[in-house]
């Protein structure tokens, strides 16, 4: 039977638009039970301490408050990858802005106050703030106990009595051979702060503990698998008591990963006796209790030969994770992994490593370290082209991963990975690259930069999704998959799949919207750019259970054979005579027969993808497959800035992705546009402040500041190609996480093209830019 | 020109007033209230300047005047202010009318919002450093709430209207149970987020007096991002072409806003008054660092900032 | 202490006795339970309780309940009339201008008053009435997009009888 595709690659809208452009759809924030707690959390002031002494006395006392807790009292040892962390602080702080006490009372202002109303004596310690320091004998231990926790074997390997919580190694070839035989060598340093994914809806969860050790959760996440599998280790509860409800989410980016707020909604709601309790960050916790993304430290070196070929790499990371590892440690493993830019590298030398340091800790983050590692890489990238006086187009043309080169884990690259010269190429020319033109008026001076970038998805080797289709008595089929539907739009894409898949028209086919871990079937989580990819493929096969399940019964009631079935709109008839049919909607629920014999059944199918081929990377080469997919593209930017004052203006930024296949191109440009914005948030704006003494001075939005509609860039573009990508489903590769990836590195590539300066530090704010202009006097302007 | 609310309360029932039983400031006094909790205050929405004026003075300092509310209720939320009893001030007919007298005198009510500046086109026309400074600050929402007098009484260092109403000389008509007194623009910042008021005086309107009818104006500002953002550096002119004479007036670089004194432009010639200008603005401002940029930037783009606002003001005259 | 208030809501008249601190926004969502309008940071900085107040828009988390007595109050659930998208709505449906949707309610609301007192307005004057919406997943374009799409649908169409 021929793939028809009436709607896969067409500009289907979302289905659930209606609701939200109405305030029907229900998030975690809007959702209310009867008896429900609301609670609030008082959070450390200081950066390291020891917890002295906590009084919860005359909060117990006040009025509406049902409970009061504290670390003491709650022995669970949480994490993702490395057991870590508790629920509330207990015996030390390790971060300004911990949690130290949470009160569940009968409103919010109650809760507020009686937080307020515990007195805690600190005493302060030695922290450590800059994982560069971290990472030296002496500095003091973030988790002096590093070596008792628990942690996932064989693929982290924290170093016991030290800060440091993973370091990953790739070794390719023989670096320092290729190095000191290198025509022209660089080495360059560079940082990153760290940031917040700044969802618009904050974390919210909802708990409810139910007798016999079950616990019942709504919470904003991205994983409702994920959120179940660390309750369950977490407290020692059976998978199948713990039951996770993910309804409207406002925004994820990563944030919303892993495990936040549910731990401490669920012992709070056993506290009170089984009653649901409601914890919602306020947007002060967000940023300064909640997780973001790590700051980066880079040493980069490039050896390269006098014709432009790269001959060797060096990298040496420092992650800064700040006091709990959580996602950290992957993104430095990650990061290792592509650490090196999309480029045919035969003799690397990569060292990663993930360091706690007495500040808010790191998670995942949209890029997953591949925008902190590419600032780095094609920033050195370009200062390597001009060395060599080579065009930074064609020096990357020059290195290029293509088919045939391995990649610096020793993956052959095939026709099957895409292209990133096409992509490097489609962004210079979108740009107009190697042509000039003149600045809008005095004082300003123009730029042109580019940047290439890649990502495959870092996720587990066993890595799965499932999916189940069911047909409704009208024929009707609903789609039931726990990834979740953020606003990346993958629902929508699902549906335009399983309707082509079905031969169902689209309005007929729906993705259930809300995840309940008791009806939906499993999914890993919903990042690394892997749910269509993977989503796709489950409900592809899913569809094609459902068929086999339709021609069965049609076969026996067309009294035909199975192989002369053949399903089209919404009916199962036999080829070449369409008049022998049955409608879907005769056999959803099973076929009857005139004298009231009945046949088959509820039609419902199933389907499930686990990563194919992965495999552990070695602990000290590196070496291995982690990608099931790589995604590669380009950013170029023209820039004009202001020379008065260091303004950045935006003049056209373009992005070209090799998509594989564009399953909805307006939900795609979606994915491009909103990740650029927010790419350009990170090297324009955004960074976390902080005091000597580690405290966060911009928790909120009159200082950390988010791109506004009056920021978007003059023009942007985006160019999607489409070299199929093998197992892909209709050829897809993930794109959500790339759009981010090498806006802040085109843009410093840009600006060392219109000024004449190296910056090495983000973000890139107009302070940061005219005292660089004034260091330099003046600047040169390059040409 | 009246401009602002209905105030029509007529047939509906009222929210309970200061005339209740008990005196409820006496109450909260007795009771008490911690600075740590949840605020906890009473309300109330008087219909006259004389009332407002009455429960201020009763409120005995724990008292504040509630106009816009965009800096009042979130210092409130952050617990930094901690009133027990806000006075609505925006249901008072007076104090939201702006207009224009005979003799050219401007008066903009306590309770007139920035957005009602903006789009009162007498405003636009004869002061458009006025609109565009009111149009420069935060977002368009919060423009339809928060109130010129409040943006002056918040005294902040980086006050928008304050460099624009510097330079147009305009005074504060402030009232208290001892009476009315005018109080000049540049008396009335004394400190970082204080004012000369005191505690038992409101700010009734400010008065922009007279000006030539060639009079230009305009206003700087530099943020860190074109959305809405709080000022880096502001700085404002108000340039009269026929007599030569230029008033600027400076923020954030300070701990209050400045007045530099004026130059006579017509005597030191354009390109000279610009650099008059910036010498007495390096001489006049002292900028810190914080959290939102370092004093070296601020010194860096205020001479910049100066240099596109003078460009604006003098025109051609500017480059000779 | 509460305060007796009476206010139109959606063309609802609706009447509550609340405390002095408690904000218009906490009114609508809790007391009225109108979730439509979301809080997104309670300092009035992000836009996401933008609801319209005597027709013009404002941050909700920043007005007190006690300040409307006796004022009229629009909200995202009085946009659609008899279960029909506004035009407004329709456009942001059909442009893409929706991804997560929890600014979109506060975005409407900016844009509803913007038509009512621009029915044409140029990308520049669209931006300027939603910049106070932050929105960090679609980065705006396609939003301004639907609202530009809406104007000019409106005109066409001598606007609808509840736009």
């Amino acid at each position: 039977m021929t793939k028809r595709a009436a709607y896969v690659g067409a500009p289907v809208g979302r289905e659930d638009a209606v609701d939200k452009v109405t305030g029907a759809s229900r998030y975690t924030h809007d959702l209310a039970f009867p008896g429900m707690l609301h609670a609030a959390i008082g959070t450390s002031p200081h950066a390291s301490a020891r917890i002295v002494s906590v009084d919860t006395d005359e909060a117990e006392r006040m009025p509406g408050v049902r409970v009061v807790l504290i670390g003491e009292t709650l022995c669970y040892q949480l994490g993702l990858y490395m057991q870590d962390k508790c629920i509330l602080a207990r015996r030390v702080v390790r971060y300004q802005g911990e949690p130290v006490v949470a009160v569940a009372a009968d409103t919010l202002r109650q809760a507020e106050d009686a937080c307020r109303a515990v007195p805690i004596t600190y005493e302060p310690m030695d922290g450590v703030f800059d994982p560069r320091v971290a990472m030296d004998y002496g500095a003091p231990l973030v988790h002096p106990d590093l070596h008792t926790y628990a942690h996932m074997d064989g693929v982290f390997f924290p170093k016991p009595h030290s800060n440091i919580a993973h370091h990953q190694k790739v070794r390719k070839g023989d670096f320092d051979a290729a190095w000191a035989a290198a025509a022209v060598t660089l080495k360059s340093a560079f940082y990153n702060p760290p940031v917040q994914h700044v969802p618009m809806e904050t974390h919210a969860t909802i708990a409810q503990a139910m007798p016999n050790k079950r616990v019942e959760l709504w919470t904003s996440s991205q994983s409702p698998y994920t959120v179940r599998h660390l309750m369950s280790v977490a407290f020692g509860l059976p998978h199948a008591s713990v039951r996770v409800h993910v309804p409207s989410v406002g925004g994820g980016f990563g944030g919303k990963a892993g495990l936040n707020l549910e731990p401490l909604a669920y012992v709070l709601s056993k506290a009170a006796g089984g009653r649901p309790v409601k914890v919602v960050a306020t947007r002060e916790q967000e940023f300064n209790t909640l997780p973001s993304r790590q700051g980066l430290h880079s040493t980069i070196g490039i050896g390269a030969a006098e014709d432009g070929r790269i001959v060797a790499f060096k990298a040496t990371y420092v992650w800064d994770a700040g006091a709990y590892a959580d996602y950290g440690v992957n993104i430095g493993r990650a990061a290792a992994y592509s650490g090196a830019g999309p480029y045919a590298i035969d003799n690397c030398w990569i060292d990663s490593y993930v360091v706690y340091t007495n500040k808010v800790f790191g998670t995942a983050y949209r890029g997953f370290g591949h925008l902190e590692v590419l600032w780095g890489v094609e920033r050195a990238m370009d200062q390597m082209a001009r060395k060599l006086g080579l065009d930074p187009v064609a020096f990357r043309r020059k290195n290029l991963l293509r088919p045939g080169t391995t990649t610096i884990t020793g993956e052959r690259v095939t026709e099957g990975h895409g292209s990133p010269e096409q992509c490097v190429d489609a962004a210079a020319d979108a740009i107009e690259w190697g042509t000039t033109v003149q600045p809008t008026s005095p004082g300003r001076v123009r730029g042109k930069g580019i940047a290439a970038l890649h990502k495959a998805p870092a996720m587990p080797t066993f890595t799965s999704c499932a999916a189940v289709i069911k047909l409704d008595e009208d024929g009707a089929a609903d789609v039931l998959i726990s990834g979740v539907d953020y606003g990346q739009g993958t629902y929508t894409v699902l549906r335009q799949i399983a309707a082509d898949e079905l031969g169902i028209p689209i309005e007929k086919v729906h993705v259930t919207w809300e995840c309940d871990t008791a009806f939906s079937p499993y999914d890993w989580q919903t990042v690394a750019s892997r749910f269509a990819y993977m989503g796709g493929n489950a409900v592809i096969e899913a569809a094609a259970d459902c068929l086999r399940q339709i021609r069965n019964v049609a076969a026996q009631a067309l009294s035909a054979d199975v192989s002369e079935i053949e399903c089209e709109n919404e009916t199962a008839f036999v080829r070449g005579e369409p008049v022998r049919s049955i409608a879907y909607a005769d056999l959803a629920l099973g076929y009857t027969y005139r004298n009231g014999n009945s046949i088959g059944g509820p039609v419902i199918g199933h389907g499930r993808f686990i990563a194919t081929g992965l495999t552990h990377l070695d602990p000290n080469t590196g070496q291995g497959l982690p990608a099931q997919y790589w995604t590669y593209g380009a950013q170029a930017v023209e820039i004009e800035v202001d020379t008065g004052t260091g303004e950045i203006e935006i003049v056209r930024i373009a992005t070209a992705i090799d998509a594989g296949k564009v399953l909805n191109p307006k939900l795609c440009v979606g994915q491009v546009v909103g990740g650029v914005l927010q790419g350009l948030g990170s090297a324009l704006w955004e960074g976390f402040s902080f005091d000597s003494n580690g405290r966060l001075l911009n928790p909120s939005f009159v200082d950390y500041k988010i791109p506004t509609a009056k920021d978007v860039p003059t023009e942007t573009k985006q160019i999607l190609l489409e070299n199929p990508q093998p197992g892909g489903p209709y050829g897809a590769r993930g794109v959500a996480e790339h759009p981010m990836i090498s806006v802040p590195s085109a843009i410093g590539n840009a600006l060392y093209d219109a000024l004449g300066i190296e910056f090495d530090t983000l973000p890139l704010t107009r302070e940061r830019v005219l005292l660089a202009l004034r260091a330099a006097g003046t600047g040169k302007h390059k040409r | 020109m009246r401009c602002g609310r209905s105030g029509c309360l007529a047939g509906r029932p009222r929210s309970p007033m200061i005339d209740t039983e008990e005196n409820p400031f006496a109450r909260l006094r007795r009771t008490g209230f911690t600075s740590e909790r949840t605020a906890v205050f009473e309300y109330v929405r008087p219909n006259t300047v004389e009332d407002a004026c009455r429960a201020l003075a009763e409120g005995g300092g724990g008292a504040r005047i509630l106009a816009g509310g965009t800096d009042l209720l979130v210092e409130i939320r952050n617990r930094l202010r901690m009133p027990n009893l806000l006075i609505d001030i925006k249901r008072v007919p007076v104090l939201n009318v702006v207009e224009t007298d005979s003799s050219g005198t401007l008066s903009i009510g306590a309770a007139v919002s920035l957005g009602c500046v903006m789009e009162t086109a007498a405003i636009r026309d004869r002061y458009p450093g006025l609109a565009q400074a009111a149009g420069s600050i935060a977002t368009y929402q919060l423009r339809n709430r928060a109130t010129v007098a409040g943006n002056l009484c918040n005294a902040s260092p980086a006050a928008d209207m304050a460099p624009i109403l510097l330079a147009l000389s305009a005074r504060l008509l402030a009232r208290s149970p001892a009476g009315e007194r005018e109080i000049p623009m540049t008396q009335f910042f004394t400190g970082v987020k204080q004012t000369c008021l005191t505690a038992d005086e409101m700010v009734c309107r400010v008065i922009v007096p007279p000006h030539s009818e060639g009079l230009r104006t305009a206003f700087v500002k530099q943020q860190r991002i074109r959305g809405h953002d709080l000022a880096i550096v502001n700085a404002a002119g108000a340039y009269d072409p026929g007599s030569g004479v230029l008033c600027v007036a400076i923020g954030s670089c300070a701990p209050t806003p400045v007045l530099l004194e004026p130059v006579d432009v017509h005597e030191s010639r354009g390109t000279d008054a610009a650099d008059t200008v910036i010498d007495r603005a390096g001489a006049a401002t002292a900028p810190i660092s914080d959290v939102r940029a370092s004093a070296e930037y601020r010194r860096a783009v205020l001479p910049v900032l100066l240099t596109r606002l003078l460009d604006e003001l003098l025109g051609e005259e500017g480059r000779r | 202490m509460t305060y007796a208030i009476r206010l139109t809501v959606n063309g609802h008249v609706e009447t509550a006795d609340v405390p002095a601190s408690m904000t218009l926004l906490e009114l609508l969502r809790e007391r009225l339970h109108l979730t439509g309008t979301k809080e997104g940071c309670g300092i009035g900085e992000c836009g996401a309780c933008t609801v319209l107040l005597d027709g013009k828009p404002v941050t909700s988390c920043l007005v007190l309940a006690v300040e409307v007595d006796g004022c009229t109050v629009e909200t995202i659930e009085g946009e659609a009339s008899d279960g029909e998208l506004s035009t407004l709505q329709q456009a942001f449906v059909d442009g893409g201008a929706i991804q997560c949707g929890f600014c979109t309610p506060g975005m409407i609301m900016s844009a509803r008053a913007l038509l009512r007192r621009n029915p044409d307005p140029s990308d520049k004057e669209i931006v300027e009435a939603i910049a106070g919406n932050l929105c960090r997943c679609t980065g705006y374009e396609a939003i301004v997009a639907a609202i530009r799409t809406a104007a000019e649908r409106q005109r066409g169409t001598g606007g609808g009888s509840h736009d």
